[in-house]
């Protein structure tokens, strides 16, 4: 080892970070070279130095930092659960305190919400939607009651959950709203699929754009959530839009639907973007994401590693 | 509960793990924040921000690096950001006016060591103050890379990981550190 070696590696030898076999080699130089020695133990003394210039947080300074913490958490909600996962834990809760009454309730409640979808809803809704009438035998069935009448004879009362045929054009109001509550539907991803798909024609519509920006934003499948943010093409420039897309861009952990949303938001450069941006670069590990988040920080004349 | 429980309980809504999760950190965080920024109002600018980000973006946590290295990956963006900032609207003094006269903000820290010999302090307090000056011409990075080594401990792989930078940029960015200090201390070391 050369002096000129040994004197330009000593932080990293009094830091601990050489090899043994590095510092077997140092060392063995300095037992040997007084002047290396003597360098050695102004760097001893400059590190000593050091050690007294570090800044201790007063115990007041933490308990200010924590008491202010706390305040601000009980104001800051994780955005993370979904609208389902909200309405599942609220009966996840229920049975938790009263398994034995509240889980048959619980499947009342849900047979009810069907009927409500497949019955009462379509007939309620007026419009110029055209019923084409039931088809065949019922989709479900449910015993409600039964009671022996006499003579051998039983009477049993059924709920019955019937398909009905409905068609219309978008336009229609009751088509639309029929369409943005199948767009929610969790038990059935083909099926918001294809409403959104439909649904996509049509983000002019304060309801439908809703509906698509709570798709991209909450939809546990990313061939759903690309449709919608396809929809969503023409309002790259709105604001809550891009706010969303930004939250989206940040969060999703599909790397198309990522792709597809930093295309949207650089296309119109903003300031607010470059933090965003900038949080990004931290954390992303997709090349393409990442060279079309570095172009648009440089076009915005932003720095690339901060946030 | 060990961290991981504490993760995944916090993940899960639980406030007082979250809590306990943020005890575990929260004076290393603030010390680390007070050495880069030495202010201990921009400290606890960092501390809260930190720490919210953590509790917001928690879900997405996903154990693929150590929760140390993804929350001081947190906090020294933060403090990187602040320094330059601060940068440019040029390096900001500790020292205050008050209706009581110049007070020192660092003042309210505590310093590392105390001597009851009046010239030793006197050389101490000369070589505080040179030493605050050569970290403030230190670039935020090379700072960041030294407040982490030497008051923090940590190894130049994780500040590395923690940048989002090589092992290899961290050592040089400590090889600069050190010799811009080595230079300007010379005299009085």
């Amino acid at each position: 080892m050369k002096c000129e070696e040994v004197k330009k590696t000593l932080p990293l030898f009094l830091y601990g970070e050489f090899s043994f076999d590095e510092e077997e080699r140092l060392e063995m130089h300095i037992d040997e070279c007084v002047s290396c020695r003597g360098v050695l133990e102004r760097e001893r003394a400059m590190f000593k130095a050091l050690d007294g210039a570090e800044a201790a947080p007063t115990q007041e300074l933490l308990d200010q930092c924590r008491a202010e913490l706390r305040g601000r958490l009980s104001n800051a909600a994780p955005e993370r659960k979904h609208f389902w996962d909200k309405i599942l834990q609220g009966f996840s809760i229920q049975f938790h305190f009263a398994p034995g009454i509240m889980q048959p309730l619980g499947a009342v409640a849900m047979l009810a919400i069907g009927f409500f979808v497949a019955r009462v809803a379509p007939s309620s809704l007026g419009g110029p939607w055209r019923s084409a009438g039931v088809l065949g035998e019922p989709a479900s069935s449910r015993v409600r009651y039964v009671e022996p009448t006499g003579s051998g004879r039983v009477q049993i009362v059924v709920d019955e959950t019937r398909q009905r045929v409905l068609s219309g054009n978008l336009e229609d109001q009751s088509i639309q709203r029929l369409l943005l509550t199948a767009a929610k539907d969790p038990s059935d991803a083909g099926l918001r699929v294809e409403s959104v798909e439909l649904l996509k024609s049509k983000p002019q519509s304060a309801e439908v754009r809703s509906a698509l920006l709570y798709a991209v934003q909450h939809d546990s499948n990313a061939g759903v959530r690309l449709k919608a943010l396809d929809g969503l093409k023409d309002f790259a420039n709105d604001p809550q839009t891009r706010q969303v897309l930004a939250q989206v861009l940040l969060r999703d952990d599909n790397p198309g639907v990522r792709t597809q949303v930093i295309d949207l938001l650089i296309q119109h450069h903003s300031d607010s973007m470059v933090g965003v941006l900038q949080e990004l670069m931290v954390k992303e590990d997709n090349g393409y994401i990442r060279m079309r988040c570095q172009r648009a920080l440089h076009d915005m004349n932003a720095s690339v590693e901060t946030y | 509960m060990d961290e991981p429980e504490l993760i995944r309980a916090a993940q899960r809504g639980d406030q007082r793990a979250f809590e306990q999760l943020v005890r575990l950190y929260d004076q290393n965080v603030l010390r680390l924040a007070l050495n880069l920024l030495r202010s201990p109002e921009d400290a606890n600018d960092i501390y809260q921000e930190a720490f919210l980000r953590v509790y917001k973006n928690l879900h997405s946590f996903r154990f693929d690096c150590s929760f140390h290295t993804w929350l001081y990956r947190i906090v020294t963006n933060l403090c990187l950001d602040a320094l330059r900032k601060r940068r440019v609207r040029r390096e900001e003094n500790t020292v205050v006016e008050t209706s009581e006269g110049f007070l020192d903000r660092m003042d309210t820290v505590e310093e590392g060591r105390a001597d009851g010999n009046p010239q030793r302090q006197l050389i101490s307090r000369q070589l505080g103050k040179k030493i605050q000056e050569v970290l403030g011409g230190l670039t935020p990075r090379e700072r960041a890379v030294f407040e982490m080594r030497h008051y923090q401990g940590l190894r130049l792989r994780t500040i590395g990981d923690m940048l989002g930078t090589s092992e290899e940029a961290a050592k040089n960015c400590l090889f600069r550190a050190t010799q811009k200090m080595r230079a300007a201390l010379g005299d009085f070391v």
